[in-house]
């Protein structure tokens, strides 16, 4: 597992593993689709609209994902001073925030049909949008200090700092009376989700996260290698 | 009493500079020497445990300086190349800031003193930033006298000041040095300040 | 002893500083109360409505001129290196962003608890409604104080970009307003709500010296 915390070592890796992950998620993409098009069936209240959720509820675990791995990173590069930590961050903010941006869109566009209107001001929203603005602001820092080691570090901090919206995204459905509904999804439970829906929201899910890693893979990369002197 | 070892210091994978080595025990005056950007400002700040040496070691009454810092600080001021006094304020005010800050014991009449041989007396009651450069960089050496520590870093302290200034920064060197304190100083110019070390970066 | 000294002595000249610069604090409250009078020309001055929306008009002015300003939080102090000679006195970076908070808290924060009154009578707020509206201020001032400390030191090297201290600011003050707000309309619940803004109070108040500590440390080291 060295190669996650070591450069070198996971350009290594990294150059086995992104034609397969692609293909993968190309092919994933495609089962994913198909099931969550045609092969599911339409839920007995939402009708047709439920097949937003292949794309909202992915995204959404993606972008708390992203965010979680940015804060674990973050610990790594200033407590034990990793460096990979930090171009971890930067590689992968915009990605998170991509996420977040086609959770808010997918979510406000099913949002229409079923509560009539676009936009609420409920806990989940909210935090969600604060996600995203936090994602923005890290992408901002990242743009506007000059100096590098300072930058990174002040990214690292400001990540850490803003994990504390994290729980409240995760379980403002659970704490306040939200219109948005609950998990249906847990691990402690039974899922509450018919198996025909579980299949495809379960491919779409993997087909997300291949994506992501492929993506994430490409910006890791160009990001070692614009620092590769101080690295080496 | 501090013992620098071997220290060399790389950022951004430059190297600024490599093995250096030094002693400054009690009255010992130190000069660092060398172009611009050969790190002597990197060197006092490394002293300062401001900047991580890339290698080598530092030393304070023979522990590392890390450990042993702020019985460090309770020794040294540090005057860097800016001014610190704050310039909305009087002298006067300034100085009685600085004395309350430092806890200093030093007599009202003592700083009249030395304000009059730095020709500072007449701008008692004008606020700082009426003062030009050089009068403020006069106005910073007070310090020195308030803090009353044994042990001066001082960044460029000679630069900006006229020869009649310099003479009496050397007189206070002498007094320093006979009273057992110890100078590091960093300065590109040539000044007939009696140093007993000089190191060239 | 020599500590509670060197406190008095850091106080007494922040002291000073606030009073040669008290046109800036005195700036800050004349653009709360131009904030309130631009609100009340755009929503109109029907009484009903200015009440109904005061407490709320009230605090989001309070944040945004408390963020205006945050630029000299840190920034005199550090361009003249006032914060290493700090340092070299003694201090540790944690506790002078904890004696920084308090004093910005003073000499920032607390002209405005004055200008809270008045603009209760322009706002047609109730008098009743008056003492919580202090409480819920002392309190949650202390947390914007405590997120200026965080955002400012963030922004010590910021050139190009300073606007985003503020935004820093606004995002994580968010559940400040929330809680402040239904404080003032929702006097049942006061006992809950006042506790849950102290606990934030005590979270941020435990995470402010940490990350100022190591944003104040990282600028002066990279200066």
């Amino acid at each position: 597992m060295i190669f996650l915390v070591n450069p070198s070592k996971f350009n290594k890796v990294a150059d086995y593993v992104f034609l397969p992950v692609l293909i993968l998620s190309i092919i994933l993409f495609s089962i994913g689709l198909i099931f969550a098009f045609y092969l599911s069936p339409d839920d007995y209240q939402q009708g047709s609209t439920v097949r937003i959720m292949y794309v909202h509820v992915p995204s959404a675990w993606l972008a708390l994902l992203t965010y979680v791995i940015m804060s674990l990173y973050s610990i790594a590069g200033l407590a034990f001073r990793i460096p990979f930590g930090f171009i971890i961050n930067t590689a992968v903010a915009p990605i998170g925030a991509v996420f977040t941006l086609i959770c808010i869109i997918s979510g406000s566009l099913w949002g229409k049909p079923m509560w009539g209107t676009w936009w609420v001001w409920d806990a989940r929203l909210t935090s969600v949008a604060i996600l995203f603005i936090i994602y923005v602001i890290i992408i901002f820092i990242n743009l506007s200090f000059e100096n590098r080691i300072v930058r990174e570090k002040v990214v690292a901090i400001f990540i850490l700092v803003g994990s504390v919206n994290l729980p409240i995204v995760k379980f403002s459905v659970d704490w306040w009376n939200t219109l948005h509904q609950p998990a249906t999804i847990s691990k402690l439970s039974k899922p509450s989700i018919d198996p025909s829906m579980m299949t495809p929201l379960i491919i779409m899910t993997f087909a997300f996260i291949m994506m992501g890693i492929a993506i994430a893979i490409l910006r890791i990369k160009t990001e070692i290698i614009s620092r590769k002197s101080y690295l080496s | 009493m501090i013992l620098v070892k071997d220290l060399s210091i790389e950022r951004s994978n430059k190297k600024i500079f490599e093995n250096v080595n030094l002693s400054l025990g009690s009255g010992k005056i130190i000069l660092l020497k060398g172009k611009n950007g050969s790190g002597k400002t990197t060197l006092l700040k490394a002293l300062l445990n401001l900047i991580e040496p890339s290698s080598g070691a530092i030393y304070w009454k023979g522990k590392l300086l890390k450990k042993n810092l702020y019985n460090f600080f309770n020794h040294v001021t540090y005057i860097a190349d800016r001014t610190s006094s704050l310039s909305n304020l009087s002298v006067q005010e300034n100085i009685k800031i600085w004395k309350k800050f430092f806890l200093s014991s030093i007599s009202n009449s003592q700083v009249d003193n030395i304000l009059e041989t730095l020709k500072l007396d007449i701008y008692l009651d004008q606020k700082v930033n009426s003062l030009s450069f050089g009068e403020t960089k006069k106005l910073e050496f007070l310090r020195l006298i308030i803090e009353n520590k044994k042990i001066w870093i001082l960044d460029e302290p000679l630069s900006n000041l006229d020869n009649e200034s310099i003479d009496v920064m050397a007189q206070t060197f002498e007094d320093h040095r006979s009273k057992e304190g110890s100078i590091i100083f960093s300065s590109h110019q040539i000044s007939d300040i009696n140093v007993s070390e000089e190191v060239l970066l | 002893m020599i500590i509670l000294k060197k406190i008095i002595s850091f106080y007494y000249r922040e002291y000073k500083l606030n009073l040669s610069g008290f046109q800036d604090i005195l700036t800050n409250i004349i653009f709360f109360f131009v904030s309130i009078f631009i609100f009340i020309f755009s929503i109109g001055p029907d009484k009903e409505t200015i009440s109904s929306i005061g407490i709320g008009i009230v605090w989001t002015l309070l944040l945004l001129s408390s963020t205006l300003s945050l630029r000299k939080f840190y920034q005199d102090d550090f361009e003249n290196g006032n914060l290493l000679i700090m340092h070299l006195n003694g201090l540790s970076f944690g506790f002078i962003a904890i004696l920084k908070t308090f004093s910005h808290f003073i000499f920032v924060q607390m002209p405005f608890l004055l200008s809270i009154p008045i603009a209760c009578i322009l706002l047609n707020i109730e008098s009743d409604k008056l003492i919580y509206l202090f409480y819920s201020f002392a309190l949650g001032s202390f947390i914007l104080s405590c997120l200026g400390s965080i955002s400012s030191s963030m922004n010590l090297m910021n050139q190009r970009n300073f606007l985003l201290g503020s935004i820093i600011v606004m995002i994580f003050s968010v559940p400040v307003i929330i809680f402040s707000v239904s404080i003032v309309n929702l006097e049942e619940n006061f006992n809950s709500l006042i506790s849950i803004l102290f606990g934030i109070l005590l979270i941020v108040f435990a995470i402010n010296p940490w990350a100022s500590g190591l944003c104040l440390k990282l600028s002066l080291e990279n200066n």
